[in-house]
């Protein structure tokens, strides 16, 4: 057994190292010396990673439930957690404070008696999972004694990184490219064994313990296996069509659907459906199955896809539409019927028994329109390769006029890179614009950012009342310099604070981007703004300037109509 | 094998006892009855209970263990009436716990014993001071304590047993003295402990008619009552908190 303490230290000298190269040195030290057994949890901590990010395991400790655990363990009150938190920015010099300083700490049984040994880093994985299967009544005491257990038993150093891995935030900057490098020194295999290994298995936790064990050869035999997802491939916004053209030559022309990306396997009779983010979603998707189970002849496939929600105007239906498809887990037959959904294919990465990773996308394509049988509800993407710009502009205004977001352009002699977003496949669409927003209200941040204010409420303004209505938060787009310079700044605005919650003196606009409008019951104006994103803040507007509630209905429609001169 | 006829209320306070350390526990049968070791996951708290077989109407047993979920248990245990008699079997082929009750049958699936955690060693602890009172007592100063802290000292001073909190802004303490306690054998005791365990303690030790505590100096405190109209045994160990400066 491998002490959790040698894996504290090791955190902590990492966070010391500014560069990549010698941060791999002290990883790939690191995993040299670590126990077989451990080696694979070991690869998913030092990410802050406690299960494989295609398990269908999930840690879920979230804020409330690491306080009051850590606050059990010490006997410092929860409200003096939160105070430490804020003070050090840091859950885990707070977790390090409260149980150091603490005056009336928990003891537990061992003390009196004679098992009281050192924390081992299985120790550690076994307690995680037991939280992580713990769910139903009474769960949460359960959750939070196994939790208190861990820091009963931590040294000061270990409360550190414990706390931090237990939120899964373990902020030392280790990241996959570090856990790759490292695994190939530290076991003298060839990157891009351990990156191959990686692609198909998406677990460094098995490719880490096969490199030690079995070396290179080890490494090769990794595949892919039905039923453990892969990471999608994604693509780049391209700077446009030509540039394009004149990049790749030719290129595969696809519609960009307007809904959620799905990978599906099937494995003779039985199908399972991931979200992009690798969740199983296949009970959520019973017609989904359905369509895979009659339309697709091969006894195997993975299968990479986007479902759509068919309006009634046979246009797709709003991106929220589809989350309700995806997050229900009750009445699932009810909503199937009211929200009904399209499958187009466009990927193949598995046929038969073989793996098609080492296949171009156009003998790929090849496999996909050998293996389905299109239907109403199940289609293959439609595909055309050109070098002809007018071409491509013709097919993007189709995708638009139908309601889709626009083209993807796929170099047709490349491969399938799961997780990569590279220049193999590129998207095209139209820029939104921006709003111009007041900014109400925000929110102390956390961790890192806990002294200052993280995110903002925004709000737009009723023309003929001049009321102000909020239309959502942002909190991405917001440098580290900007933070600080905003939070100077609103500091003077507060007139409200309501524990993490501020609200202030409606007097700054800000800028926002954003992917789509949506309908909102949360917000007062009944819209909300997905993926809203600071783009600058508008000292030259006033209040009074900011975007109307008219202007967002008008948007909010528009870009269900999709215009023609869109492109 | 195991089968067995028990009063529902006897079974229940059985479950209920150990459900509020674990969810999860390996029952051990032996043809003298059944028995408990367990520590709660934060290795704070830790019963004992055993069930003598003159609890049952019936019973028969070898040796063997049934890893149960017991909050399961208890919520099946929930539809019996409390004079209502239950019967419980293993059915070893199927490997499932088979509890019936006025006609109605469950077949609950039993966990596997090696994946719960694995049986406390119990502390040998020398403890100078005992105190025998009500459970109803004990519960009330529980409740008291629960309102301003989470966290309740026990002591003795002189002839008298305390109980008391302190929070932020509020005390509360409660004195015993020989004569309001079923008895007392003073001793140097005085010691925290975490209102979070105590009050799932209670819950079982509050209906007994006599609680034995057993208590020391920044010691582990030893909480026995009786269960099952005296045919049964529940013994609690918890770890205090240590105050220091």
């Amino acid at each position: 057994m491998t002490s959790f303490q040698d894996f504290a230290e090791t955190c902590q000298r990492i966070e010391n190292i500014p560069g990549s190269l010698e941060m791999t040195q002290v990883v790939a030290e690191f995993f040299s010396s670590v126990e077989d057994d451990e080696l694979e949890i070991v690869s998913r901590f030092i990410m802050g990673l406690v299960f494989p990010v295609w398990s269908p395991l999930q840690l879920g400790i979230g804020p409330g439930l690491l306080y009051t655990s850590l606050s059990r363990a010490s006997g410092v009150p929860v409200k003096g957690i939160i105070d430490l938190v804020r003070e050090t920015g840091d859950v885990g010099l707070a977790a390090r404070e409260a149980l150091t300083g603490a005056k009336k700490s928990q003891s537990t049984l061992a003390a009196f008696g004679e098992e009281e040994s050192v924390l081992s880093i299985q120790d550690v994985f076994t307690r995680f999972s037991d939280i992580a299967n713990t769910s139903g009544k009474g769960s949460q005491s359960s959750r939070a004694r196994n939790l208190q257990f861990l820091f009963g038993r931590a040294t000061p150093i270990e409360a550190v990184y414990l706390a931090r891995l237990s939120i899964e935030e373990l902020r030392i900057g280790v990241g996959e490219g570090i856990v790759r490098d490292s695994i190939a020194k530290a076991f003298d295999v060839p990157k891009d064994a351990v990156e191959r290994g990686y692609m198909l298995t998406n677990d460094l936790g098995l490719v880490v313990k096969e490199a030690k064990l079995n070396g290179t050869h080890g490494l090769a035999g990794l595949d892919m296996e039905l039923g453990r997802p892969i990471r999608m491939m994604l693509a780049q916004i391209s700077q446009g069509i030509e540039p394009a053209v004149n990049e790749m030559g030719s290129v595969a022309v696809e519609w960009k659907f307007d809904g959620a990306r799905v990978q599906i396997h099937k494995d003779g009779d039985k199908i399972s459906i991931y979200s992009r983010r690798l969740e199983d979603v296949t009970n959520s998707l019973p017609d989904i199955v359905e369509m895979v189970r009659e339309g697709i002849s091969a006894e195997s496939a993975l299968l990479d896809g986007e479902a759509v929600v068919l309006g009634p105007d046979g246009k797709p239906g709003a991106f929220q539409e589809i989350l309700k498809r995806f997050r229900r887990k009750y009445d699932v037959d009810v909503v199937k019927e009211q929200i009904p959904l399209q499958l187009y294919l466009f990927d193949i990465l598995y046929f038969n028994g073989e793996s098609l990773f080492d296949n171009t996308l156009v003998q790929r394509r090849q496999h996909l329109v050998e293996c389905v049988t299109p239907s109403d509800n199940l289609k293959i993407a439609e595909q055309e390769i050109t070098s002809d710009v007018r071409v491509i502009n013709d097919i993007y205004r189709e995708a638009l006029e139908a309601g889709h977001e626009g083209v993807m352009l796929k170099n047709p002699e490349s491969l399938y890179s799961p997780g990569k977003r590279g220049k193999n496949w590129l998207k095209i669409k139209p820029l939104m614009e921006t709003l111009d927003l007041v900014v109400i209200g925000g929110e102390w941040g956390e961790g890192r950012r806990a002294n200052f204010i993280g995110s903002f409420q925004l709000a737009c303004i009723e023309q003929e009342s001049g009321d102000i209505l909020s239309l959502g938060r942002v909190g991405t787009g917001i440098t580290d310099d900007m933070l600080e310079d905003l939070t100077a700044r609103f500091k003077e605005l507060i007139v409200v604070e309501n524990g993490k919650e501020l609200e202030f003196v409606p007097q700054v606009v800000f800028e926002v981007a954003f992917e789509e409008i949506q309908k909102s019951p949360t917000y007062n104006s009944g819209y909300a703004l997905r993926f809203p994103r600071l783009v600058r803040v508008r000292d030259d507007k006033s209040p009074e300037d900011a975007d109307t509630l008219d202007r967002i209905e008008q948007l909010y429609i528009n870009q269900k109509v999709r215009p023609d001169n869109a492109s | 094998m195991f089968k067995a006829i028990i009063e529902s209320e006897k079974l229940k306070e059985t479950i209920e006892a150990v459900s509020s350390i674990v969810d999860e526990a390996k029952i051990n049968l032996t043809p003298d009855g059944i028995s408990v070791k367990a520590v709660d996951p934060a290795n704070v708290a830790m019963i004992t209970l055993n069930l003598k077989s003159a609890a049952f109407e019936e019973f028969t047993a070898t040796e063997g263990e049934l890893g149960v979920d017991l909050n399961r248990l208890n919520d099946i245990l929930g539809m019996a009436e409390k004079a209502e008699i239950v019967e419980i079997e293993l059915d070893e082929e199927s490997h499932k716990l088979v509890i019936g009750m006025s006609g109605l049958t469950y077949k609950i699936s039993l966990l596997d014993p090696a994946s719960i955690r694995k049986e406390p060693k119990v502390p040998q602890l020398e403890l100078p001071a005992r105190i025998v009172l009500t459970g109803t007592d004990l519960k009330r100063a529980v409740k008291a304590a629960e309102k301003v802290s989470d966290h309740m000292g026990m002591g003795i001073d002189g002839e008298i047993f305390y109980l008391e909190a302190e929070g932020d802004s509020d005390r509360m303490r409660l004195d015993m003295t020989k004569d309001q306690l079923i008895s007392l054998e003073p001793g140097d005791a005085r010691s925290l402990f975490s209102l979070d365990y105590l009050s799932d303690m209670v819950k079982s030790a509050g209906k007994a008619n006599e609680v034995t505590i057993e208590l020391g100096k920044d010691f582990p405190t030893m909480i026995k009552f009786q269960i099952a109209g005296g045919n049964g045994e529940v013994n609690y160990l918890l770890a205090p908190r240590i105050e220091s400066d």
